[in-house]
């Protein structure tokens, strides 16, 4: 049975007219990694936020395990545009964030937390604050705090869209790692061809409101840096690429 | 920077040395020398004479401020939370603000007589706006994605304000602090002017009226040192804030 199944979503800003969304349907099985691709303004972070719970949709069914979701969940992360760390908190504070909120921080919360940026290659930051970080370093943390909520569904938001083409590539492979680690379900949001097909099982491309094109992704896991670089990446590269521009449907 | 310090400072010594030879020329009712009013000063913080009067008017900043500020807190982050109340109060806030405060400290007098109560509440009245107004537009101001977070995450409206809301906005807050102080010592040094017997304000009065110009001098000196001492602690306050939010420590 799939893990987040989507049905016939339609989303739009003012009643009725103007739709964003138009009758959507998506299924991701438990521990897939999906991507959402599209120009801006296609309606792409609008279908993340609904299947988060940060917006409500007017018609047709968003459900997780068979739940419905109305509200976002404490077992769903979600990691924005901008990296949305606190600026007047340490790095530590930032990532035990998910738990203060919910209860007093235990001295394992703490061990957690520094396993976590241990993994993201920042544990001698832990005292910092943010802005004293690159930016490539205040996404990591977002990601470590990301995990601290022990997600089952991870949903990122174009994450990595404001770091160059080296740090992005890094973070790409952090973030496999750490969602195979985990067996965490992603669903990831992106307008980059190559990041989508480098991260995904199956990609699919939306254009005004609506999915036009999915693919699944053959290649193997571990993900490895040359798999950049073969001809059958280039290829599922470049007709993502047609297909983007409306010239293959 | 430091030789800019060291100019300003020998500006000040070429002002003082300009008054000290124009003065020689004019009576001391209509200007005094520095060096008489240095020694006024001296004397008069010597033997005691200014004690009460600067326990007084510090006593009514302090409970001002504290009072007005306190309110204008509260009532800021009530009216920049909750829509309604903020279109509700906006009104009136507007009106009240183009009423000239100070103009009401004679009705106040009449309300509250010629002791301390009067001129505590003129000054806890010209703080309140300040800190109000800037409270307002900072807890507007903090950032949706990070809002979203904290929705994500499970956090409660009031955990929402506390953890995000007014720390992201403190520097908005401080910044109409360091307004409040400042009108602070105007609000209490008026209050004294119109009725009062004890006070820096009630002492300049006198000192008109005794025709003691070095005393008015060293008065309103007195004045500008307390001024400067409430302004510098909140630039303090801003400074260690501000210490998290840059680059380098």
């Amino acid at each position: 049975m799939s893990f987040l199944v989507m049905e016939d979503v339609t989303y739009s800003y003012e009643q009725g007219k103007n739709q964003i969304l138009r009758g959507i349907s998506w299924e991701i099985n438990k521990g897939e990694f999906h991507c959402l691709l599209g120009k801006s303004g296609c309606g792409k972070t609008t279908l993340l936020k609904l299947a988060a719970g940060l917006l409500s949709s007017e018609n047709g069914s968003i459900r997780l395990q068979g739940k419905e979701i109305i509200k976002p969940l404490p077992n769903c992360s979600f990691v924005f545009q901008t990296p949305t760390l606190l600026e007047w908190k340490t790095v530590i504070e930032n990532v035990l964030l998910p738990i203060k909120l919910k209860r007093k921080i235990r001295s394992e919360d703490m061990e957690q937390a520094m396993e976590y940026l241990e993994l993201v290659g920042l544990a001698s930051y832990r005292d910092c604050y943010p802005l004293q970080l690159s930016g490539g370093q205040q996404s990591r943390v977002a990601l470590a705090r990301a995990l601290m909520q022990k997600p089952s569904l991870l949903f990122l938001d174009e994450p990595f869209a404001a770091l160059d083409a080296i740090t992005r590539e890094e973070l790409q492979d952090d973030l496999l790692r750490m969602c195979y680690m985990h067996n965490i379900t992603v669903l990831f949001i992106t307008h980059d061809i190559a990041e989508a097909v480098y991260l995904s099982d199956r990609v699919a491309v939306m254009a005004h409101g609506e999915i036009v094109y999915q693919t699944p992704i053959m290649l193997e896991r571990p993900r490895r840096m040359e798999m950049r670089y073969e001809p059958y990446f280039n290829e599922l590269c470049f007709t993502l690429r047609q297909v983007m521009n409306g010239e293959r449907l | 920077m430091k030789k800019t310090s060291v100019y300003s400072f020998l500006l000040f010594i070429f002002l003082l040395v300009i008054w000290e030879i124009s003065s020689k020329s004019y009576s001391e009712l209509v200007l005094p020398a520095p060096s008489v009013i240095v020694l006024t000063l001296v004397d008069g913080l010597l033997n005691g004479y200014f004690t009460q009067h600067i326990q007084r008017t510090a006593a009514e900043v302090i409970l001002g401020l504290f009072f007005g500020g306190a309110a204008g807190f509260t009532v800021g982050v009530l009216m920049g939370e909750v829509a309604f109340l903020r279109k509700l109060l906006f009104p009136y806030i507007i009106a009240s603000q183009a009423v000239p405060k100070l103009a009401l400290a004679p009705l106040f007098i009449l309300w509250f007589g010629f002791g301390m109560t009067s001129k505590v509440v003129i000054t806890a009245l010209v703080c309140f706006f300040p800190l109000l107004e800037n409270t307002v537009t900072a807890i507007q101001l903090s950032d949706i994605q990070k809002q979203e977070l904290f929705k994500m995450l499970g956090a409660t409206r009031l955990q929402t304000l506390i953890h995000l809301k007014i720390p992201s906005g403190m520097l908005g807050i401080l910044a109409g602090l360091r307004v409040s102080v400042v009108l602070a010592i105007v609000g209490a040094v008026v209050g004294e002017f119109i009725g009062g017997s004890e006070g820096l304000g009630a002492l300049i009065i006198a000192t008109q009226a005794m025709m003691d110009t070095a005393l008015m001098f060293a008065t309103l000196i007195l004045l500008t040192i307390f001024g400067m001492i409430l302004y510098l602690t909140v630039s303090w306050l801003e400074k260690m804030w501000m210490k998290r939010l840059k680059k380098e420590i």
